[in-house]
């Protein structure tokens, strides 16, 4: 572990901790979806100062993007009973084709923090509301996005708020917000959530929105956080957002999320950040750029410290093979790995790190890989084929193959013996029997294809 | 039926040679007979009913008037309720669990279990639940710990967005998570058998020499458990038949769905012992209902599959051989919200059902006139179902998993 003293300042490149490809593919992961193999040249090239401010201020997204993604997020492409996968694939394809991967990854962070589930919404306008809130403030500021997500339609929904009044007040929202979106258990006591679901009474939503109905409210005086006021759900968000508690939780939980899944961090290196954060009044996106430019980030103790989640998995693949991909049926099979966009498991959202692999996700990553590389499963179309982008570049021999898969999906982080196992398998399958009508190139295609299947299966790989 | 000598003989496990992890190799020999009167053959499924059960609709106290007066929309009439005893009854919307009970001696229900000082968070309770401590950190699960003492084959049955429970943490080996024996296979795009298994073979080896990238080896060695582990199930189970014919017809729906393929596991005769599935759905905090609606449909699909589930086994003989263990990680709230829901409470009933449960109902249905804060207070901690599970039925020393002094239930026929 770093010295907490000088963990958080910038990264300079240095003889032991020298700038490279490895780094370049460590930040994109990281900061989006993995990088191909321009990317990674370009990083390595440009050095780390100017990679990281690319990376951090992303680029605008062009106009046939925009209009494109709000023709598919239209009133009649999406109404509000249009189907699961299809609100899925929606994101999918902006993860896919944004040029700002950023503020993408962070909407994704935020969604898994507020996880709201269309399960249980049904209103796929409602969810892609709560998106663009989210997406809007992936790196603003923490302090408007939970102050306004209490008078989120899908969110009021989610967590019954809709239905909570003065009467008899409903817990779930004042629960959820204390222990899951701001503060962490622990943080507050069962008659802090009692007297906060009170605020919290008489949200309704009207024409699409959330708004106050003052005669279901309860404007009584409430107790919370040993403060006491005739306290509206804002005015809880703000009680929120001063406890002491509130930027360490958020920090944290950033920190599992861009950082690594396995270390706890000490105290001492959360609260600098903590304390940065709630001085900057919660700005994410600063909050954001201290971590991803900093030493710890490029330190050992963050290298490929975290497992892909499904999506990165996905998204990351089709990306470094610069193919297309349909995402609806991307989506389909990410359900399968276990990560369904805009349907998170609970409230609590995806617990993530090791919790992503067990037998059957696994054996559906490696499937899914199979798929995408493969020509022969129809669902995903033969637009992701990687031997059309080995064909680009040097990749006569053997060698030269597998070590330019390496190097795009790993940058190189395999063992000697997967990298001999994989020039063993092109051996044997130069000898394999293959049909009469095959040509001299579809050989070469299928061995191709089947190498870098089997590339994405190496357990390297599965980290991020 | 697939016998586990059959399977032994016609498996490839064994080309696994030095990457089967050695526990899978062990029990699949070890696994004992099913047929052999007095073998320690039993079977555990959990049954995990996620959100919190409204255990106080579920096993109703039909005779206390103050059960109406704390529920004036969602409570059940008292002709309806499906009686146990004189004074609690079955939600009818499980009438199939309560003909168990009646008809067949195989179901028993322990009122009012819970722990002390209950957590109302559905993460932090569940953890309780799954670890059977209120440590501050939990990072080991109870069957987890049954399993080092007892490394017996156990699995997930899981649905498409759910991750391996905590409880299963800890285990010499990962539990495995499956949801179709069909998605359960390692495919290649290959064009003969030749180079399918030239294909496989470097996909499983390279999982056991994992160590290329300089970051986190703790990881990476997870990850190469985890291949391993999975590859060689994979190959275990493809060697079973797909064609089960159940004795009696499942309902529709997921819980069955995986029950039924616990069903098939178990007749498979693969030593497989210990199964987990969960519903989910039961945080009804907002229009519950009462005799019918959502939280009626939920206690039916619990009720259907789990009575199809034991009539099937029970016809091929390994009734007496299961034991299906439901829990819930909190009640809900005596009295109801302005939604026509409850909000997080405590207490709450556990059902156990097979053919050498001792039917009946343990343990008092809690007071509705001590309430705390609204809630009902536990009679029965839940460390002490789970005592009487690990001890009488698993065969494992609880007091090493659940500590001491909680005193096994009197659960079990024998």
């Amino acid at each position: 572990m770093l010295d907490p003293k000088t963990a958080w300042q910038s990264y300079a490149p240095s003889a032991e901790n020298p700038w490279d490809r490895a780094k370049v593919g460590h930040l994109y992961r990281r900061a989006g979806f993995g990088a191909t193999v321009a990317e990674l040249a370009l990083g390595a090239k440009d050095g780390h100062a100017k990679t990281l401010d690319r990376v951090l201020t992303g680029a605008p997204e062009s106009e046939d993007f925009t209009r494109t993604s709000d023709f598919m997020a239209s009133d009649r492409s999406m109404p509000p009973g249009a189907p699961q996968g299809r609100l899925s694939a929606w994101w999918l394809d902006r993860m896919l084709k944004t040029k700002h991967p950023l503020r993408e990854k962070m909407a994704l962070f935020w969604h898994n923090h507020f996880a709201t589930s269309n399960a249980k919404v049904q209103n796929a306008r409602f969810m892609l509301t709560q998106y663009r809130l989210i997406q809007s403030h992936a790196l603003g500021s923490f302090a408007r996005l939970l102050t306004l997500m209490g008078t989120d339609p899908a969110m009021l929904v989610w967590l019954d708020t809709n239905t909570s009044t003065k009467a008899a007040p409903n817990e779930n929202y004042a629960r959820e917000v204390m222990e899951l979106f701001s503060l962490g258990v622990g943080n507050y006591t069962e008659a802090d959530i009692r007297e906060a679901a009170r605020a919290f009474t008489g949200y309704e939503i009207k024409d699409g929105k959330g708004v106050l109905n003052r005669r279901q409210h309860d404007a009584g005086e409430k107790r919370v956080f040993g403060k006491t006021g005739k306290f509206t759900g804002e005015d809880v968000a703000g009680l929120c957002l001063n406890h002491g508690e509130g930027p360490r939780f958020i920090v944290r939980k950033l920190y599992k999320f861009l950082i690594s899944d396995t270390d706890t961090p000490a105290a001492n290196l959360i609260d600098p950040l903590a304390e940065q954060y709630r001085k900057s009044e919660f700005d994410t996106g600063k909050l954001v750029a201290t971590m991803l430019r900093s030493n710890l980030f490029f330190s050992p103790a963050s290298y490929r410290a975290k497992i892909k989640s499904p999506v990165e998995f996905a998204i990351g693949t089709v990306r470094a093979l610069e193919g297309a991909a349909g995402t609806l049926p991307l989506a389909e099979a990410l359900e399968g790995l276990g990560q369904v966009l805009f349907a998170p498991p609970s409230v609590k959202g995806w617990d993530g790190g090791e919790s992503w692999l067990n037998a059957q996700t696994l054996l559906g990553r490696n499937n899914l890989a199979l798929a995408l590389t493969s020509t022969e499963d129809s669902r995903f179309g033969a637009r992701c084929d990687p031997s059309q982008l080995a064909a680009k570049h040097d990749t006569k021999t053997d060698a030269k193959l597998v070590d330019f898969l390496l190097d795009l999906f790993l940058q190189g982080d395999a063992p000697e013996g997967a990298r001999t196992r994989l020039l063993g398998y092109l051996k044997t399958a130069k000898d394999v029997k293959y049909p009469a009508y095959w040509s001299d190139d579809d050989v070469a295609n299928h061995r191709t294809r089947a190498v870098a299947h089997l590339v994405l299966t190496l357990p390297e790989y599965q980290l991020n | 039926m697939t016998t586990r000598r059959d399977f032994l003989a016609t498996s490839s496990l064994l080309g696994f040679g030095a990457t089967v992890p050695a526990f899978l190799g062990r029990t699949a020999f070890a696994a004992p007979n099913a047929d052999k009167a007095g073998a320690k053959d039993t079977v555990l499924v959990v049954v995990q009913l996620t959100g919190g059960n409204d255990g106080l609709n579920t096993v109703v106290p039909f005779t206390n008037a103050d059960y109406y007066k704390l529920r004036p929309t969602i409570a059940i009439a008292k002709d309806l309720v499906k009686k146990l005893t004189d004074d609690v009854g079955l939600h009818p919307a499980m009438t199939a669990l309560a003909k168990l009970y009646t008809d067949d001696s195989a179901a028993c229900v322990v009122q009012g279990v819970g722990y002390p000082n209950p957590s109302q968070s559905h993460f932090r309770s569940m953890d309780v639940w799954h670890a059977a401590s209120t440590a501050e950190t939990l990072t080991a699960g109870w069957l987890g710990a049954a399993l080092k003492k007892q490394p017996v084959p156990g699995f997930h049955l899981a649905g498409g967005n759910e991750t391996s429970p905590l409880a299963l943490t800890g285990a010499p080996v990962r539990v495995p998570s499956i949801t179709s024996l069909d998605d359960f296979k390692l495919k290649t795009v290959s064009v003969t058998g030749a180079d399918a298994a030239a294909q496989k073979n470097v996909i499983t080896s390279a999982a056991s020499i994992a160590g290329g990238s300089s970051g986190s080896q703790s990881l990476l060695d997870f990850v190469s458990r985890t291949q391993m582990n999975t590859y060689a199930s994979s190959e275990k189970l493809a060697s079973i038949g797909k064609n089960y014919t159940p004795k009696v017809p499942y309902p529709t729906s997921a819980l069955a769905n995986k029950l039924k393929l616990a069903a098939q596991l178990i007749d498979a005769g693969i030593g497989a012992r210990l199964f987990y599935v969960s519903i989910d759905g039961f945080d009804t905090h907002a229009g519950q209902g009462g005799a019918t609606g959502a939280h009626a449909n939920l206690l039916t699909q619990v009720s259907e599959a789990i009575s199809s589930f034991y009539r099937d086994m029970a016809g091929r003989g390994h009734g007496n051989r299961l034991c299906v263990m439901t829990f819930s990680e909190f009640g809900r709230r005596a009295y109801e919200n302005g939604s026509k829901g409850t909000d997080h409470g405590a207490g709450a009933p556990m059902f156990l059902v097979g053919g050498n449960v001792k039917a009946g109902v343990v343990g008092e249905h809690p007071s509705l006139k001590g309430l705390k804060e609204g809630n009902l207070v536990h009679g029965t901690d839940f460390r002490q179902v789970y005592a009487a599970v690990l001890d009488k039925w698993l065969g494992v020393d609880s007091k090493a998993i659940v500590g001491d002094g909680f005193k096994a239930v009197d659960v079990f026929a024998k």
